[in-house]
């Protein structure tokens, strides 16, 4: 069978990686959507910004924060894989 | 010196082989008869140091044992280096020779052979030295490896007399050119013991090892331990018939001494602090980490002193090296020993290296703690905790982690966040990856991120 699935999704990889950082806090359901701000709506610490950056350059071989960007949405943080 | 104790130990009417490898066992009196060959040989050559790149760890003890009555000084090299790694070596020793192999390419050194040493002997007594010199390469975990010079005689006499019963057999699980593996030849030696040499590192070869040859003894890294008692069971450890684990080289963490006298209910388990420059400093036997304040206690006159500075270790000691190759005056006074303490109400308890603080934020994180933690997690067999580098806070806590046989990777991260939710935010593991194997270097564990692989 083709081995299709393996191929890295980045906006599914993006909100999955917010999502696993979230369920952590053991804060109840939060809702991510694209225009949820990192700081403003989803509360993220310095840490575990820092966290998703290492996360996402694991997964997808580069992340915003390394390259001097500070995405603010969700959105952002995907557009930054779009580019 | 070194060849005396052979010489003792041969003189014996029922001497045990001095050891015991797969390519055969080493009598105490062929030890003796190639020593003192070796020492004529080296004395006719006139040479005064050189470096040692025997495979075998037999042809290294005779080596080692025949340079020190010959007042030579021998420097035992790594195993493994490669031609390039070889020459290199030897041009920054300064060591014209190199005792290698027949046929071993030494990229340019001038080479000479265990055959033509011995060979070359004659039957005149050799003189009588008080002093004999050895180069010992510092393990480098965290730096270039630095030559720390000893002498034989201070080695030899540091060994108490080992009050073991006859038939005592070590594992040697260290390599000849640690300073670790030194004082286990000294002290086998010294016990006229047989060293017992396995096919490999790997926990396998050392199992078959200590089965195959009754070995009651045996002294390792806690990393090596580690990796050892994942491969065994509680029948499994029973059957070994351990008399004796020592632990050294590294921070021995409590969990590991709890699961090793589990294991081995009749083995007496002992942890040692000692460095390549300063020699053993002290032997703890009472089942506890870390050590026991009393050790900042020594007298002026003792030969080893502690002292904590800054929260780090410092030794001073008389039976420890002469000096580094090339700073011969680096020798004396305290010596900064790299290992971060905390004291507690009768115990100093190891936290890290000063070289593997992890900085996140400004908040100092030190692995040890961590480790330990994380090593108490089920499932998890090994882990080593190091800082990543970050564009947010600097850098992170990282961990990577080998899964115990039998264990489902994919729910040790959870289980790892889990274990350490109360910790404070900054010291908690912010990337967890479990890896098929750590790496090591002289059984010691290497804490930096390692390539992912598997």
């Amino acid at each position: 069978m083709a081995d299709t699935q393996t191929i890295t999704d980045p906006p599914d990889t993006v909100v999955a990686a917010i999502r696993e950082l979230l369920k952590r806090r053991g804060t109840g359901p939060t809702d991510v959507r694209p225009e949820s701000g990192l700081l403003a709506d989803l509360a993220m610490e310095s840490l575990e910004l820092a966290e998703l950056s290492v996360a996402l350059a694991d997964e997808l071989g580069r992340d915003p924060f390394s390259e001097g960007l500070f995405p603010e949405t969700v959105a952002e943080l995907i557009a930054f894989y779009a580019s | 010196m070194l060849l005396e104790l052979v010489r003792e130990a041969a003189g014996q009417t029922t001497a045990p082989p001095a050891l015991i490898s797969p390519a055969g066992a080493l009598s105490y009196r062929e030890c003796l008869l190639r020593g003192e060959a070796v020492a004529h040989g080296l004395a006719r050559l006139g040479a005064a140091r050189f470096g040692c790149a025997l495979a075998a760890p037999a042809d290294t003890l005779v080596a080692l044992a025949g340079s020190a009555a010959a007042g030579c000084e021998a420097c035992p090299y790594p195993p493994g280096l490669d031609e390039a790694g070889l020459a290199a070596t030897a041009a920054r020793l300064g060591h014209d020779r190199v005792l290698a192999d027949q046929g071993r390419p030494l990229g340019g050194a001038r080479g000479m052979t265990l055959g033509d040493l011995e060979r070359d002997g004659s039957d005149r007594p050799l003189p009588r030295r008080d002093r004999a010199p050895v180069l010992i390469l510092t393990t480098g975990t965290t730096g270039e490896q630095k030559g720390a010079r000893h002498d034989w005689s201070r080695l030899v006499r540091a060994v108490r007399r080992p009050d073991e019963r006859p038939g005592t057999r070590w594992l040697l699980a260290y390599n000849l050119n640690q300073f670790a593996g030194v004082q286990m030849l000294v002290h086998a030696l010294a016990g006229r013991a047989t060293l017992v040499v396995p096919a490999s590192r790997r926990a396998d070869d050392v199992i078959e090892a200590i089965r195959a040859h009754a070995v009651t003894h045996v002294s390792a890294t806690p990393t090596f331990w580690r990796l050892l008692i994942g491969r065994l069971d509680s029948r499994g450890a029973a059957e070994l018939g351990l008399a004796q684990i020592t632990l050294g080289g590294e921070a021995t963490p409590q969990g590991l001494l709890d699961r090793l006298r589990d294991l081995f209910p009749h083995a007496r388990v002992s942890h040692v602090y000692a460095g390549t420059e300063f020699g053993s400093v002290v032997a703890v036997h009472d089942g506890r980490s870390g050590l026991p304040l009393s050790v900042l206690d020594r007298d002026a006159s003792a030969d080893v002193r502690l002292r904590v500075r800054g929260g780090e270790l410092q030794v001073r000691s008389d039976a420890g090296m002469l000096g580094y190759h090339a700073h011969e005056d680096d020798a004396g006074g305290w010596r900064a020993t790299g290992d971060l303490v905390e004291q507690g109400a009768d115990r100093l308890h190891f936290v890290g290296r000063t070289s593997e603080i992890i900085n996140v934020g400004g908040a100092k994180v030190h692995a040890l703690p961590l480790e330990e933690l994380v090593c108490s997690v089920e499932g998890v067999e090994l882990a080593a905790v190091y800082g990543r580098p970050n564009p947010i806070t600097g850098q992170i806590v990282a961990v990577d982690v080998v899964a115990a046989p039998g264990t489902d990777a994919d729910e040790l991260p959870g289980r790892i966040h889990e274990a350490c939710r109360r910790l404070p935010a900054a010291g908690r593991p912010r990337r967890i990856r479990v890896v098929p194997a750590l790496e090591t270097r002289g059984g010691k564990l290497l804490r930096h991120e390692a390539p992912a692989s598997g």
